[in-house]
């Protein structure tokens, strides 16, 4: 009876409580910022402001910094730095560490990870994570300066974990990509949001998890979501005002070119072809060029006969409208889900503007990236669902995926998975980060619906599996050296002019290795497996290693066998003693 | 018997649908969903019993421990003149919830939302979430605060009070943020089946 009289009694109140909301001023009123009941400063000296574009071309001129996700439009993960080196680095130790502990419910509970190539601009470091953060640090002492998080809605699509692979700066501000496909400016010195704008379709199963490109007065990102059926693009906005300049989608529609190689039909509109791993530029020739994703189904090439550009490819456009000047297709027809999207790295030889990429297939590419002809193909790994020649780039499909499964090498992770691989100019050799696994491949028929996944069949890693560092020449494409790890090796290289090669290990080491003969130089236990980007910089002439440690992702694919690892979010820092 | 502490699992399961329900309880789930909090707490007890499809296990011990995952309903927050949002939450007397407790926006952007301790003893605080940080209130008993939190839509977010183990004994809640993505950022493709 009491509950009766009171409804009504709530209902004549509620006009007189709107009018008082009516009043109300949009402001934080009582509440406070979570990150503002912290240690946080929250503010950040001003060094971004004078960070131009003619800054990021010339990178390699101030090593002291890590100024791109690469360290350089090049995609080389070069430094320059040579305090630390194959002399002395085994006295390697950390300098600081910056955690953060994971509050509350989180999207993707067991798959949140930490992935991301800290930024460092003139001492102040500048990384993001899983779940919206970003933060601002003091690269010397590792004291936070700001933070940011960004709301990431419990029911994002993510097909392999909520991660965020890093930053990009110029011009004052910090531009970060959210997984619920957002991208957003903010005010480099305190975390203040200058603009946001929405650029991927949640409902649609799309997201956002890689680091953005700033190109120009231009930052460029890319769509994740092929395991969704998703039509993929990349999209440049006005560093400045954040209006959309242009957007290229990977699959063409009816009425552009390529649209003869998807079977008739309209495969091309759920065809895939994401662009969730960051471009490298050459500001020569004023090209870009960025990795594609799978086609979709991931599995099931009957939908979609033909070739199906421009997936699993490299793109080669213009950045000032997104125009495509040439492409090579890694996977033509890809039906492993071997995606195209690692990383294309950018190196001379012999007076010739050579692009290196380690494909998830299992081949290493040398292309021409003037005009994207054929250099050289060469196996890294085991691969046997196809053969590639190695001098002529022709491709034989030996074993498409089956309605009663197909045992083929490597798993959908790939032969490399994103993790970068990187190119030392003192050595001369392209190194990468290996991934030995081996799946059951099947093809299903599937009633495509949007925003569920769209895959068409099922990929299981079965078996042993196990990982590899591996060093080539990209004059001959010998195999320089080869070091066999325990777990498949899922972390991003790190070259430097020390004769390092720094990168982790699923059991949480950090780890050094001899550039020269792969010999093992340092380790340290981080406590959680490593599947992030390595950076290196220096702050008052002391240079600094800086890994995240953050065990998570897409452990299906890569490392089904370690699931249940420890997971992290730790940032560690690492010096020499004084 | 408590109509409050039927209900609860019912509206919950049915709204985040967690639980793996018949068909026919589904339906039952579903009609609940479009009947506003004020109207399901006035259903006659016996009713209730009929639609309740986890009464066996909620309230074992007739105490919070280890009584089904308690929960305070479902709300619609209201359009304001300016097209943001607002809310009222109410955190009830000794029953360690947020009523209601699942928030539902119309569209994605601000909301203004205020909540009241009613609780006598406990000091409770409130997590919500927020583009640029999570926006963090504490209450003394009989306290009301208010604040403005931003979220993109469409999504689905949780909040929950980070004192003691509050959380865990019911003191979380979801913001259900309705609507279609912009459509600056749809795909240029014809309407695709969901």
């Amino acid at each position: 009876m009491r509950t009766r009289l009171f409804v009504p009694l709530i209902a004549a109140l509620m006009p007189l409580t709107g009018l008082v909301f009516a009043q109300h001023q949009h402001g934080q009123g009582d509440g406070k910022r979570f990150q503002d009941l912290s240690n946080a400063k929250g503010i950040a000296p001003d060094v971004v402001s004078k960070l131009t574009y003619e800054r990021l071309v010339r990178a390699a001129s101030e090593p002291q910094n890590w100024l791109t996700y690469y360290g350089n439009y090049n995609g080389q993960r070069y430094s320059s730095l040579d305090q630390i080196n194959a002399g002395n680095v085994k006295n390697l130790k950390p300098a600081w560490t910056f955690q953060y502990g994971n509050v509350g419910l989180v999207a993707s509970p067991a798959l949140y990870s930490f992935e991301a190539a800290p930024i460092v601009v003139d001492g102040v470091m500048f990384v993001s994570g899983w779940e919206g953060y970003l933060w601002a640090l003091d690269a010397k002492t590792g004291d936070l300066l700001w933070q940011y998080q960004h709301a990431i809605p419990l029911d994002t699509p993510l097909c392999c974990g909520n991660v965020n692979r890093g930053v990009a700066v110029a011009n004052g501000k910090v531009f970060v990509a959210t997984v619920n496909g957002y991208l957003v400016a903010l005010d480099a010195t305190n975390g203040k949001v200058v603009w946001k704008k929405v650029w991927c379709d949640v409902r649609a199963g799309e997201s956002a998890t890689l680091a953005p490109l700033v190109v120009k007065n231009l930052v460029i990102v890319g769509s994740s979501g092929a395991e969704f059926g998703v039509r993929g693009h990349i999209d440049a906005f006005d560093i400045d005002t954040g209006n959309r300049v242009w957007r290229r989608y990977n699959v063409p529609k009816p009425g552009e070119p390529g649209i003869e190689t998807w079977g008739g039909g309209d495969a091309w509109a759920r065809g895939g072809g994401t662009a969730w791993i960051t471009g490298s530029y050459d500001p020569e020739l004023d090209l870009v060029y960025w990795g594609t994703g799978n086609p979709g189904p991931d599995f099931d090439g009957d939908t979609r006969n033909g070739s199906n550009l421009y997936t699993s490819s490299v793109v080669a456009f213009d950045p000032d409208d997104g125009k495509l000047r040439w492409h090579y297709q890694w996977t033509p027809h890809d039906v492993w889900d071997y995606d195209g999207v690692n990383e294309n790295i950018l190196f001379e030889q012999d007076g010739r503007k050579l692009l290196g990429h380690f494909d998830k297939n299992g081949y290493l590419f040398i292309l021409d990236r003037t005009n994207g002809s054929f250099v050289r193909a060469t196996k890294f790994a085991r691969a046997d669902w196809g053969e590639i020649d190695e001098t002529t780039g022709k491709v034989t499909v030996l074993k498409p995926p089956t309605q009663t499964g197909v045992m083929a090498n490597p798993g959908p992770a790939g032969a490399k998975e994103w993790p970068h691989g990187c190119y030392s100019p003192k050595t001369g050799f392209l190194y990468t980060p290996v991934i030995e696994a081996t799946a059951n491949f099947k093809w299903k028929r599937q009633q495509f619906k949007e925003s569920l996944p769209y895959w068409g069949g099922e990929a299981s890693v079965v078996g042993e599996h196990w990982g590899e560092v591996k060093a080539f020449d990209p004059r001959t494409g010998k195999q320089a050296w080869a070091i066999r790890e325990k777990s498949p090796m899922v972390a991003s290289l790190l070259a430097t002019a020390g004769d390092l090669i720094f990168t982790g290990r699923p059991n949480g080491e950090a780890v050094a290795y001899d550039a020269r003969s792969g010999q093992e130089l340092w380790s340290y236990q981080t406590g959680s497996g490593i599947h992030s980007n390595p950076v290196t910089y220096s702050v008052d002439g002391k240079q600094y290693v800086a890994i995240p440690s953050g065990w998570g992702g897409w452990l299906e694919g890569f490392a089904p066998g370690l699931f249940g690892g420890s997971r992290g979010n730790a940032l560690f820092v690492f010096a020499l003693p004084d | 018997m408590n109509t409050r502490t039927w209900l609860l699992p019912v509206a919950v399961f049915a709204t985040i649908g967690l639980s793996a329900m018949s068909s026919a309880q589904t339906a039952v789930g579903e009609l609940l969903r479009l009947l506003r909090p004020e109207v399901l707490r006035q259903l006659n007890n016996d009713v209730l019993r009929l639609v309740n499809f986890l009464p066996e296990v909620d309230g074992p011990n007739k105490a919070i421990i280890a009584r089904l995952f308690a929960h305070g309903g479902l709300g619609h927050a209201k359009i304001q003149k300016d097209g943001s949002h607002r809310f009222s939450l109410r955190v009830p007397n000794g029953q360690f919830i947020f009523r209601p407790a699942i928030i539902v926006m119309g569209k994605a952007g601000k909301l203004d939302i205020d909540v009241k301790n009613e609780d006598e003893f406990s000091h409770h605080q409130i997590l919500l979430p927020n583009n640029g940080g999570r926006m963090f209130m504490q209450f003394a008993p009989g306290e009301t605060k208010k604040t403005t939190i931003e979220l993109d839509g469409p999504g689905l977010y949780w909040f929950g009070c980070p004192v003691g183990n509050h959380a865990g004994r019911g003191m979380l809640g979801l913001i259900l943020v309705l609507g279609e993505t912009p459509d600056e950022a749809k795909l240029d493709r014809p309407r695709q089946k969901r």
